[in-house]
């Protein structure tokens, strides 16, 4: 288990450029409308593979943070690595995330609490299938993070989803 | 026409964002994220760059119409928000439809989404919007592409145009549009969106 207490990643906002940046990445404030949406035009736009498209943006936009994240805070051990990208998941308004298990072929996860998928139902009520493509992309990012693997290392599979009327969601990854 | 932009910005930036104990950030009506730009960024340049030539107008188009919709009811949750209430209301004079409008820009501009301001407002009927340092146009990090690629200030500028002088909410969305017609993605200095009502 984690050792280290999680710390926030140092926000600024630069007055000249009006840009937020989050260790030194630029970072911007959206709303479940726009994710909600996101997710949505990613769920119908087939003709692309929208949803591996979500998915892959958000997998390729978290590993470096999430990888500068764990070194600029010196983590090694394996609890404070996994405590760190669960931190950073609340940190950014996505849900409460908690990995049951994590090896180096196969991990599960939790998510307790969804910003998609609370986003989603507020906005268009529950569905079937799920939607949180942008959370199957974090976990991607943050278990290859978590390895210092690049991106694509593993394949995520959202097994139960609260937009569906899970109590949680839950994610099952293995190496690719 | 009074409205403290510098003081808003000001205020509205150093709003503390951060997951509570749920992982949620819920303000202004709406559960709020704060996501790496690139997540937004790189989905819709895949989607355009992936999709085949006579798509790539459509899929421009699904991009504009999330900002759009995200705008418009999002746009409402902020004007009508104890934060705005606290923070923004007071910095302005009368809240005419046109303070209200660049009370909202310069919102806009706290929250990062690019240092916009608007250049032209005839009321009701046109608003021209300029921006600086806007997140979409960092798609391109050298040389310059064909077509812009802000969609979601496209979307967004159109939507508060409709909460200035459309239709009482929630009846206003997809009253009025927005063409973009300079980007910094583009090799232009800045980027210039027009808003006009809907043909």
């Amino acid at each position: 288990m984690s050792q280290t207490k999680f710390e926030d990643p140092r926000h600024r906002f630069d007055r000249r450029s009006c840009r937020h940046t989050l260790d030194g990445t630029t970072a911007v404030l959206h709303c479940h409308h726009y994710a909600t949406l996101y997710c949505q035009l990613a769920d119908d736009a087939e003709f692309a593979d929208g949803r591996a498209l979500l998915r892959r943006s958000a997998e390729l936009a978290f590993h470096p943070v999430l990888s500068k994240l764990l070194a600029d805070r010196g983590l090694s051990e394996l609890g404070d690595r996994i405590a760190a990208v669960e931190e950073y998941f609340r940190f950014c308004g996505l849900g409460r995330l908690r990995f049951e298990q994590l090896g180096p072929t196969s991990a599960v996860a939790r998510m307790e609490r969804s910003h998609v998928d609370e986003g989603w139902i507020k906005k268009w009520g529950n569905r079937e299938k799920p939607v949180n493509f942008i959370g199957q992309g974090y976990l991607a990012a943050a278990i290859a993070a978590v390895h210092s693997l690049a991106p694509a290392s593993f394949k995520v599979t959202e097994t139960e989803s609260i937009v569906a009327g899970a109590k949680s969601s839950r994610f099952h990854a293995v190496r690719a | 026409m009074t409205v403290d932009r510098k003081q808003i910005i000001d205020t509205m930036s150093k709003l503390q964002v951060r997951g509570n104990e749920d992982g949620l950030i819920p303000a202004f009506g709406v559960l709020v994220n704060q996501l790496p730009a690139g997540v937004w960024n790189n989905f819709a340049d895949l989607l355009v760059n992936s999709v085949s030539a006579d798509l790539v107008e459509p899929a421009e188009l699904l991009l504009v119409n999330a900002a759009h919709e995200c705008g418009y009811h999002t746009g409402y949750g902020i004007i009508t928000s104890e934060e705005w209430k606290a923070g923004v209301r007071p910095l302005m004079d009368e809240p005419t439809p046109e303070n209200v409008l660049h009370g909202a820009f310069a919102v806009f501009t706290a929250w990062g989404w690019g240092r916009t301001s608007i250049e032209e407002l005839v009321p009701k009927e046109k608003m021209v919007v300029r921006a600086y340092d806007y997140y979409e146009a960092d798609v391109v990090q050298q040389g310059s592409i064909a077509r812009p690629a802000a969609y979601m200030i496209r979307g967004v500028s159109a939507a508060f145009m409709e909460l200035a002088y459309g239709p009482a909410y929630p009846n206003g969305c997809r009253t009025y549009e927005c063409v973009q017609t300079k980007g910094i993605e583009c090799g232009d200095d800045y980027g210039e969106f027009v808003v006009t009502r809907a043909g």
